[in-house]
Parts: structure tokens; C-alpha cells; sequence
């Protein structure tokens, strides 16, 4: 007897329909899986098996093949568990599927027959209802995730003994809804704020610039500056996320399996800052199956690396492509994958190894030989992508000592906020979110110079000897600098400022040695 | 395997055969051999043909009888069980793997251990 069951497999980003097929037949009694099953696919014979009898069912005699369909695509992971034990079930009718049309489950088992959450539901329940599917059945964890797909029934089931009854008929369970809007609030209540950092207004300025344009930035200074200090603030200034943003990080997350602790949608923006031992392959993603790596998680938020020089070579490398692209392909045997990478690269660093390079007070310790080497390691092409470069330096001891609290992240955050509405006004119907991601095509349409700031900027390409890129990216800056002003053309004053901030590039990391 | 052990095995068989048998198996072949394998007892219980590894323990064995019962010996049973299944033309038939074991008390009387379907093929 044939029975046929939906589930789902994940891709990326994407889920494709798997269509669990279980046949039974008289011999001697046992089970294989085909259609690709990874390890946790199979070992899911003997949960499945213990699962059936813990329930107070019967795990029906004879042999049972599993075909998980289509064949050409591996299937990973053990949310298959469940519409396998329920083919199993099916076939010696002790249930019953007529509720299971335009169906699919998802559920790890438990060995005494509970139902347990998997990761990737929110993907693959977009794709299902994109693909027609009309209920989905899954954990009570997992339900507030794929309720935030609409125009699909999300059943909850806590065990296999309660998904037999709802199949049979025996007992009714209503969909799971959640209310969107209610989980959706502005959360601004943030840990950090700007007015807890003493002095440095200049690259607070900066640091409004990147946030406002969702531009690169690099900070350089020694040691208890307060560079990480004030990068774990940035968060505090950048614009909420809009709905759609919010579901599309969150999809993110939950095929990293990141989505726990009570947390269905995720509201702000993500903050990663790996520590400068993560390999190429953990910032990229990587993996048989391609998983999203650092730069992924944080797609729409801020990528913060302390001690920039510190990481490989090849790490730092690696980031090239991303930064330009704003998405990253990871290309395996298995599979190639696209996923998304429009984050915010904040970067900090000291002047030199022992930190005290650019210190009044503090003498450098490091040969000229030494500084050089430290800067080498980050290459040309690099620095070139980052938008703003910026001093951080050591504070004075009146600004130590000072009561005086500074401008609070909420006056910033306003400022970023008007800026952010001028852009998203500017490429309302493009895929352009920030002026960082304007093409060339619209850097011309909308970065208009005065006059004078032409002059400007024609002496700044041959004094700093700018790459075309550097040219472009001065640009874009301006603009931002013009957006916060609310000034529709470019000024003079804004790009003199926009260019000041690209001084390193223009050394080709060169620190004054 | 001494001559001795093979009879106290032999005189095992026949107390599972009467034990089966008392409890309404049909009792169809004692010794079945493969080329790779062989099965103490095939029996028919109800709608099922049951293949019987049979197990003697002179003393109470710590555990279930199940891990005496290793790999290779699960192996030699499927493979016996095919070939009886193949010889005899029988395909439309629900099996099942069962485990007998007894265990000799110090008064001359056995306990008896029966495990029904205790292994699957993989």
C-alpha cells in the first residue's frame, strides 16, 4: 500500500515541496529511506520506530520503503521524522490523511512519541504557501514562526498521539494565529547609548554619517579610545527595520537554527562581531549545504570587526565581494547558494602593534618596519571599500573627568532617520535601500555638485589620487552628508568633509610611515 | 563444540519447541540452513511465520538475551530466513524475528524469556 505525505526541504533561503512516500509490503520486517537522506534522515528508522510504540500504537508489521521526493535533492536534518511515521501509521490505517491534502509537516520525534521543533520553518513555509499549500503541521514552538507566514493554517501538535487524533477527526485543533502588528513594535529600548561616551564628537560624526548612509567605517586609535565602545552604540542610531527587513533576517536566522529562546520575529538589527579567530569559510558560509555565514547574519545591520589587522589575510580578503555585491554566492559540490549580505562594516584597529602609534603621550614601541607590516595586512582594494576612515583619539584628561552627559542616541537616531527618509524617497521603486548601495547609473542622477564643490573634488582626485571606486564612494558619502543637511545639491562644505574621511585609501594604508 | 554442549543445545530446542507449541505455534522447520546462515526454530504463530533463534543460560545473564544476539548472528538469521522464504516461494507473508531464551534455575526448572520481534533488517 502507497500513501504519500507533503513536507519540505530546505535550499538557501528557499524551501522546495518533498513529497514523503512510504510503501509497504509483506516480507520480513524493516525499513530503508531513499532520495538523498543525510544521517539524521536515516537514523530518523529508529526514532520513528519507538516513537509509534511509545504512542500506544502499533508499529504495523512488514517491509517499508521511504522515498522522499524529488531525488536529485539532498534532504537534511530529521524533520521528516514525523510525516514518516505518519505514512507508517497510514498504511496499516490506524490513521487516517483526509485532513492532510495541501499539507505538509515538519517535526523531529522524540522517542516517546513528542514532537520537537526544527529549524527553517519560516523559508520553508513562505515557499510552501507560495507553492499552494494550505496547512502546514508542526510543533507547538515552532507555531509562532510559520504563523508568520499569512494564508497558511498552522496547526499545532505537541505529540504524534495528538496529530493522529487531528487527522482522524477525533479531536479539533484551530490554527495558530499571532497578530503581526503586536510583535512588530518599535523597539528602541536599546542597552547602549551614545551619551554614555565621553568627548570624541567628531567620530560621532562619523559615526552618524556611516549610520545615516549605511556606509563602511574604519576606526583607528589606541588602546581605551573607546573605539569598541562606541561601535557597540551604532546599533542605537540606525533606523528600525521595516516589516519586510524584519521577516527577511529572521528567515536568516532560522536556517541557522539562531531563532531560539522564545523569539519569533527578530526586530533589530542584527549586531555580529566575531572574534578575529572566525575562519574565511565562518564569515562567508559554507558547509556541504551551504549555511549562511557572518556576513549573512548580518544582512541589514552591523558587521563590527575589532582588531581589523588581526584577522587572516584571506578572512579580510574574502569581504571584498560581499561589501561590493551586498549578497555572497557560496558555491559547493552539493549545492550553490545565494544569500543575502547588505551589512554595515564597522572596523576597528590600533595605529600599530603596540597601540600607541598616534598617542601624544604614550611612546610607540614599534620599528617603522613593524607599523608597516600591520598595515599591509589590509590591502588596497579594502580600504578602498570602506567609506570613512577616522582617528579615534586618546581623550584628554578634562574630558575624562567631565559630568557633562553628550547628545543621547535617540537625538541621533532622529537626524539618521530624516536622512534615511530622504533616500528611501530617492529610490522608492529600486532595490536600493542606502545611498551605499547606489548604483553608478543613479550616482550620476542624484549626486549633483555645485560648482565649487567640483573644484573641490577635481583637486581631491589628484592630491589623494583617488580610484574611480574612491571617486564613487566619496560620492555617495556626500550625499549623505547633503541628505542629513537636507540639501538637495552637494555642496562645497560636503564634500570637503567626504573627503577627509577617505585619507587612508589615498595612502594606501600608508599610516605616515 | 563439544558433543556434550550440541546435546544440551539439541535438548534446549526441544524445550522451546514444546514451549511454542503450548502457546499455539505451528512449529515448521528445527535447524534451518543457509549457505551463510541458519535458524533454530521457523514456526508459524496466527498470520505471521516467526524465525526463532533460541538461547540456554545455565545462570540468570545480567541484560537482556537480545545482546548475545550480535551482528554477525543477526546477520546469518536474515540471510538463512531469505533463503527459506526464496526456497519455499513465499512472498506474501508477514515475518518476524523472535528471541526464546531460558535460564537454568538451581533447582532443576527454567525461566523462560520470549522476545517478539526483536530485530529488524536494516
Amino acid at each position: 500500500m502507497l500513501v504519500k505525505l507533503g513536507s519540505s526541504a530546505l535550499r538557501g533561503l528557499d524551501g522546495v515541496l518533498v513529497e514523503v512516500e512510504v510503501d509497504s509490503h509483506k516480507g520480513l520486517p524493516g525499513q530503508s529511506i531513499v532520495g538523498l537522506p543525510d544521517t539524521a534522515v536515516k537514523e530518523s528508522r529508529d526514532r520513528v520506530r519507538s516513537a509509534i510504540s511509545n504512542s500506544g500504537l502499533e508499529f504495523p508489521p512488514g517491509y517499508f520503503t521511504i522515498n522522499l521526493a524529488p531525488g536529485h535533492i539532498r534532504k537534511e536534518g530529521p524533520m521528516y521524522d514525523l510525516p514518516i511515521a505518519l505514512g507508517i501509521l497510514s498504511s496499516s490505517e490506524q490513521v487516517f490523511l483526509k485532513r492532510a491534502e495541501n499539507t505538509i509537516f515538519l517535526g523531529e520525534l522524540s522517542l516517546n512519541g513528542e514532537i520537537r521543533p526544527v529549524s527553517g520553518v519560516l523559508p520553508i513555509c513562505f515557499s510552501a504557501q507560495q507553492a499552494g499549500t494550505k496547512k502546514v503541521i508542526v510543533c507547538p514552538e515552532n507555531a509562532d514562526e510559520a504563523a508568520l507566514v499569512s494564508d497558511l493554517d498552522v496547526i499545532p501538535v505537541k505529540d504524534l498521539k495528538e496529530a493522529v487524533q487531528y487527522l482522524n477527526g477525533a479531536i479539533d485543533i484551530p490554527a495558530h494565529k499571532v497578530d503581526l502588528q503586536s510583535l512588530f513594535q518599535d523597539q528602541t529600548d536599546y542597552e547602549f547609548d551614545f551619551s554614555e561616551v565621553k568627548g570624541q564628537q567628531h567620530v560621532k560624526r562619523a559615526l552618524e554619517i556611516a549610520a545615516a548612509g549605511s556606509h563602511n567605517i574604519l576606526l583607528v586609535g589606541p588602546p581605551g579610545s573607546g573605539k569598541t565602545m562606541l561601535a557597540k552604540r551604532i546599533s542605537s542610531i540606525l533606523p528600525p527595520l521595516s516589516l519586510s527587513e524584519a521577516l527577511e533576517i529572521t528567515k536568516l536566522y532560522s536556517v541557522t537554527g539562531l531563532l531560539g529562546g522564545g523569539a519569533t520575529l527578530i526586530t533589530r538589527r542584527p549586531f555580529r562581531s566575531p572574534h578575529h579567530t572566525t575562519s574565511d569559510i565562518g564569515i562567508i558560509g559554507g558547509g556541504r549545504l551551504p549555511r549562511p555565514g557572518e556576513v549573512s547574519l548580518a544582512h541589514l545591520g552591523v558587521l563590527f570587526l575589532d582588531e581589523f589587522p588581526e584577522f587572516e589575510r584571506e578572512v579580510l580578503e574574502v569581504l571584498r565581494q560581499p561589501l561590493e555585491d551586498g549578497r555572497v554566492t557560496v558555491s559547493r559540490a552539493l549545492a550553490s547558494i545565494t544569500y543575502p549580505a547588505e551589512f554595515m562594516l564597522v572596523a576597528a584597529m590600533n595605529p600599530c602593534p603596540c597601540g600607541n602609534y598616534t598617542d601624544p603621550i604614550k611612546a610607540c614601541t614599534c620599528s617603522p618596519y613593524k607599523v608597516q607590516r600591520y598595515w599591509n595586512k589590509l590591502s588596497g582594494p579594502l580600504l578602498d571599500r570602506i567609506d570613512l576612515h577616522i582617528e579615534v583619539p586618546r581623550l584628554k584628561k578634562e574630558e575624562l573627568s567631565s559630568h557633562e552627559l553628550s547628545e543621547s542616541s535617540k537625538a541621533i537616531r532622529e537626524r539618521v532617520m530624516a536622512a534615511r527618509q530622504l533616500q528611501e524617497g530617492r529610490f522608492a521603486g529600486t532595490k536600493m535601500h542606502s545611498n551605499a548601495r547606489m548604483t553608478p547609473k543613479y550616482l550620476r542622477e542624484f549626486c549633483r555638485l555645485e560648482r565649487d564643490a567640483e573644484d573641490i573634488l577635481k583637486a581631491a582626485i589628484l592630491h589623494l589620487k583617488m580610484s574611480g571606486r574612491s571617486y564613487d564612494r566619496t560620492l555617495k558619502v556626500a550625499r549623505t552628508i547633503a541628505d542629513l543637511e537636507g540639501s538637495l545639491n552637494i555642496k562645497a562644505s560636503h564634500i570637503a568633509e567626504a573627503t577627509q574621511y577617505r585619507c587612508l585609501a589615498a595612502k594606501g594604508g600608508e599610516y605616515n610611515v | 563444540m563439544s558433543q556434550e554442549s550440541h546435546n544440551l543445545g539439541i535438548r534446549g530446542e526441544d524445550r522451546a519447541c514444546q514451549y511454542l507449541e503450548q502457546r499455539g505455534f505451528k512449529i515448521l522447520e528445527r535447524n534451518f540452513h543457509s549457505q551463510q546462515g541458519e535458524i533454530d526454530i521457523i514456526a508459524q504463530d496466527g498470520e505471521f511465520l516467526v524465525f526463532i533463534e533460541v538461547k540456554n543460560y545455565s545462570f540468570r545473564s545480567l541484560g537482556s538475551p537480545l545482546g548475545s544476539v550480535r551482528k554477525s548472528k543477526k546477520e546469518s538469521i536474515i540471510h538463512a530466513a531469505q533463503t527459506y522464504l526464496y526456497k519455499n516461494h513465499i512472498h506474501d507473508k508477514n515475518c518476524r524475528f523472535d528471541v526464546l531464551a531460558f535460564y537454568r534455575r538451581s533447582d532443576g526448572s527454567y525461566a523462560v524469556e520470549h522476545i517478539k520481534d526483536a530485530f529488524h533488517v536494516s
